[in-house]
């Protein structure tokens, strides 16, 4: 039986419905569904699937604010070309980048501590380029940059991190999914070591633990995981387009592990097991409260392009 | 009339500093292609490019620019030493010091017995060339300098200049900081090396140059009038020096022997007739100098006198002699028979024994090279291979899709290649050292050198095992094997690992495809 209390509510919602721009209706939820967390875009040219991903999240005005200074990590870490699939679209960037200039960030800061030599790879990945292009700073990690800051995590303590990326409001993780040789899969949680600088060799021996503390340490404001192309194989450098599949995918969320999770998903097939819980990493993220490993749960919404 | 003097001056600063831009441009800036003629003043070496075809046999046709120099120095003598040589402006600047010092000889400080002595260097060098070791590039000026300052200089100035824009950032003053951290971003990369470089024998190589600096303070242009084998070989081209020859009107002198005392190449031109054009630079100060106008520089069929040394011509043969006596001692040696196993030569460098007659040091390819990885040999290529590049892939690894080295080399000594087939070039082949290498070792997971190795397909691969925690609980454990088939000895992998003092995994020089006897499968 309708009340009087439900008319009003009825009416009030009815009222935000009309007051919302046509944009963000995609991901505003109905009465008794939950808001969308876990936005899945398939198809559709790399730019318009992550604005339709942050959209369905609410919009990039839900995770940037009037102001802020933000640092977007990219992969960009080897000297390989977009069509290789060893570092972020470069399309996916640049519309990134454009989306937080639009949310009103004052500054916006891309950069990546590379492993081949910085100059080629922010050249060959084309991200310099299409970054600048979309009015953001791409400066090189120099050395001097780096501060020592004690991390708190579990087996990573005092670290050398890039001081412009603690200094910074917001931090947007912008992963690529791709084949890692020691770890079956590099996604978000991983992207992240592109933050510290040091030793990051000695890391791959705790592989997991050190990501899980990295990521409780950024907590980035958002991840957007770039699965436009997927490297399969022989990652995370690649080489042969004979190991890259394109999938035209975009995930956005703000809670990694579920990104990890299904990250981990698009490898079905592989010769390695996809069920996200046999990843260590995934496993000790969510028992340490990070995020959850059910990306189809609660929240979750999938658009087709 | 502006004065000759001056202009001269003013083109050796301009040559000066086109040769340092072009130095400092031998560095990556972006492009695949350097774009610049960073080797401009080799090209233009005729030393370089004789001695390279008297020993390798081979001529390319980049040496045809020489022969501009040539046929200019026939009509103008050593005005290359004069108004262009970058070594001969420093000594010029640096010999001005004891130019304006008094000295006990009449005609000026010098030692005219030496002034043959370069001429026997010429033809120790080029005999020596001849026999099949090239020689030159140690005592050619150009060769000399980009490898001096290269190896020598650069990383000081560097260093230098880095540690000052990084203490004054680190000052933490509002303001201040800001501006030199832009200073210090926008210096890298561009005036400065984008990262600080390292060379193995700076010091030695320094100080050599140093030296070479020094002798100034015994005679000007030291280097120049006695030592340097190019000015021989151009003093010997240019003898004739047919357009601008120095005549000294005997009628008008009054013998105050100002001219001699000016004199850069200690020439001579006092008294009248005893001009040595051999030795003269064009430098114009005889002329400027002359309170009675007495000397005339102009293009002349008159006999002007020649005032030109006695080569002596039994001690150029016992030079020639030098060279077939040293030639064998230098070349037979061990590394004829075994190569020392970390001689890994850049992608591109041609078989051994040929590269050995070819690479004229200049340092080039180590300037250029994107990881600071080529470095100047000591011994590993035997004394006749002395300063040439060899990859220490501890200090530095062949970045995947990068072909400078092969861009800047004059000689070909590197060939030239494109990326898809410098990629396909083997220079060593990785090997693990299973004692040290941390999965083997220590039975956990690393796998650092397997994430880096760049060749499609990966020529480092896991063989998963079941590993043991120290908790007892299994694991999959990840040995990495190399597979020699897809290896190109790149070194990323002995860069890359963790283990930073003896790494577990090296490169060595074993299956390079330039060397058939080398074959490892």
């Amino acid at each position: 039986m309708a009340t009087r209390r439900t008319f009003i509510k009825v009416l009030g919602g009815g009222a935000a419905l009309l007051m919302t721009p046509a944009e963000k209706l995609a991901g505003l939820s109905l009465p008794g569904e939950d808001p969308t967390t876990f936005a899945v875009v398939r198809g559709g040219d790399p730019a318009a699937a992550v604005r339709k991903a942050v959209d369905m999240l609410g919009g990039m005005g839900s995770f940037v604010k009037t102001g802020d200074v933000v640092f977007v990590k990219p992969n960009i870490s080897w000297d390989r070309r977009p069509e290789q699939a060893a570092t972020t679209n470069p399309a996916v960037v640049e519309t990134v980048v454009a989306m937080v200039r639009e949310a009103g960030a004052s500054r916006i800061i891309v950069a990546d501590n590379a492993c081949n030599e910085a100059r080629r790879t922010y050249k060959t990945s084309g991200i310099r380029e299409a970054a600048e292009r979309a009015g953001a700073e791409v400066p090189f990690m120099e050395k001097r940059k780096f501060r020592m800051i004690d991390l708190g995590g579990e087996v990573m303590k005092d670290w050398e991190v890039y001081t412009e990326a603690i200094e910074a409001d917001k931090i947007i993780n912008l992963p690529v999914a791709k084949h890692h040789g020691l770890s079956n899969v590099t996604l978000s949680m991983k992207n992240l070591m592109g933050l510290i600088g040091g030793r990051r060799d000695l890391l791959h021996q705790k592989l997991p633990e050190c990501v899980v503390d990295l990521t409780a340490f950024f907590k980035p404001a958002l991840t957007i995981l770039d699965a436009v192309r997927l490297l399969r194989v022989n990652g995370p450098q690649g080489g042969t387009l004979g190991d890259v599949v394109r999938l035209d995918t975009i995930a956005a969320s703000t809670d990694q592990v579920k990104i990890d999770a299904f990250g981990i998903s698009l490898f079905e097939g592989a010769e390695f097991d996809t069920n996200p819980l046999s990843f260590p990493h995934v496993r000790i993220a969510q028992a340490k409260g990070l995020g959850s490993a059910d990306f189809r749960g609660r929240g979750y919404a999938e658009i087709k392009l | 009339m502006a004065k000759m003097k001056n202009i001269r001056r003013l083109s050796q600063i301009l040559f000066l500093v086109v040769f340092l831009v072009l130095f400092i441009q031998t560095e990556y800036k972006g492009e695949d292609e350097l774009g610049l003629p960073v080797r401009l003043f080799l090209d233009f070496d005729p030393l370089i490019a004789l001695s390279s075809i008297l020993a390798s046999h081979a001529a390319r046709a980049v040496f045809l620019l020489s022969l501009i120099t040539i046929a200019l120095t026939v009509l103008l003598g050593r005005f290359f030493c004069g108004w262009l040589c970058p070594l001969g402006t420093m000594n010029t600047a640096v010999g001005y010091v004891r130019m304006r010092r008094r000295s006990k000889s009449p005609d000026g400080a010098g030692f005219p017995r030496l002034r043959k002595v370069k001429y026997f260097v010429l033809v120790f060098v080029l005999s020596a060339a001849l026999f099949g070791w090239n020689a030159a590039g140690f005592l050619d000026p150009i060769s000399l300098t980009i490898r001096s300052l290269a190896i020598g200089f650069n990383p000081a100035v560097n260093g230098i200049a880095r540690s000052a824009l990084e203490f004054l950032y680190s000052l933490n003053i509002p303001g201040v900081s800001g501006a030199f951290d832009a200073l210090y971003s926008k210096m890298t990369g561009t005036v400065l090396a984008f990262e600080q470089p390292v060379f193995r024998q700076m010091i030695l190589i320094a100080s050599i140059f140093a030296a070479i600096l020094a002798l100034n303070f015994a005679a000007p242009r030291f280097w120049c009038r006695y030592l340097c084998p190019l000015g021989a070989l151009l003093g010997l081209v240019g003898s004739k020096q047919m357009l601008a020859r120095v005549d000294v009107d005997g009628a008008k002198c009054i013998s105050c022997r100002k001219c001699n005392r000016s004199c850069q190449g200690e020439a001579t031109p006092f008294p009248s007739g005893n001009w040595a054009s051999r030795e003269c630079l064009l430098c114009y100060n005889c002329r400027e100098i002359c309170p009675v106008k007495a000397v005339a520089i102009h293009p002349t069929m008159k006999e002007t006198g020649e005032g030109n040394v006695d080569l002596q011509r039994r001690r150029l043969l016992a030079a020639g002699a030098a060279a077939l006596v040293t030639v064998p001692l230098v070349r037979f040696g061990e590394h004829h028979k075994r190569p020392d196993p970390s001689l890994i030569r850049p992608p591109g460098a041609i078989p051994e024994p040929e590269f050995l007659q070819t690479c004229v040091k200049c340092g080039e390819c180590m300037k250029v090279c994107l990881t600071n990885g080529l470095q100047p040999a000591l011994t590993q290529a035997g004394f006749e291979g002395l300063w040439t590049p060899m990859l220490v892939p501890r200090l530095g690894y062949c970045e995947y899709n990068c072909n400078l080295c092969s861009q800047v080399c004059p000689t070909g000594a590197i060939a030239g290649l494109t990326l898809e087939e410098k990629q396909r070039i083997r220079i060593g082949l990785a090997f693990f050292d299973r004692n040290r290498c941390i999965p083997y070792s220590m039975g956990r997971n690393c796998g650092v050198c397997e994430e880096h190795c760049p060749a499609p397909g990966k020529a480092i691969k896991f063989r998963e095992v079941e590993g043991i925690g120290r908790d007892g609980a299994p694991f999959a454990l990840k040995l990495p094997e190399v597979d020699p088939a897809l290896c190109i000895g790149c070194g990323i992998c002995e860069n890359k690992c963790p283990i930073v003092d003896k790494p577990g995994v090296r490169v060595s020089s074993i299956n390079e495809s330039r060397a058939e006897y080398k074959l490892y499968l």
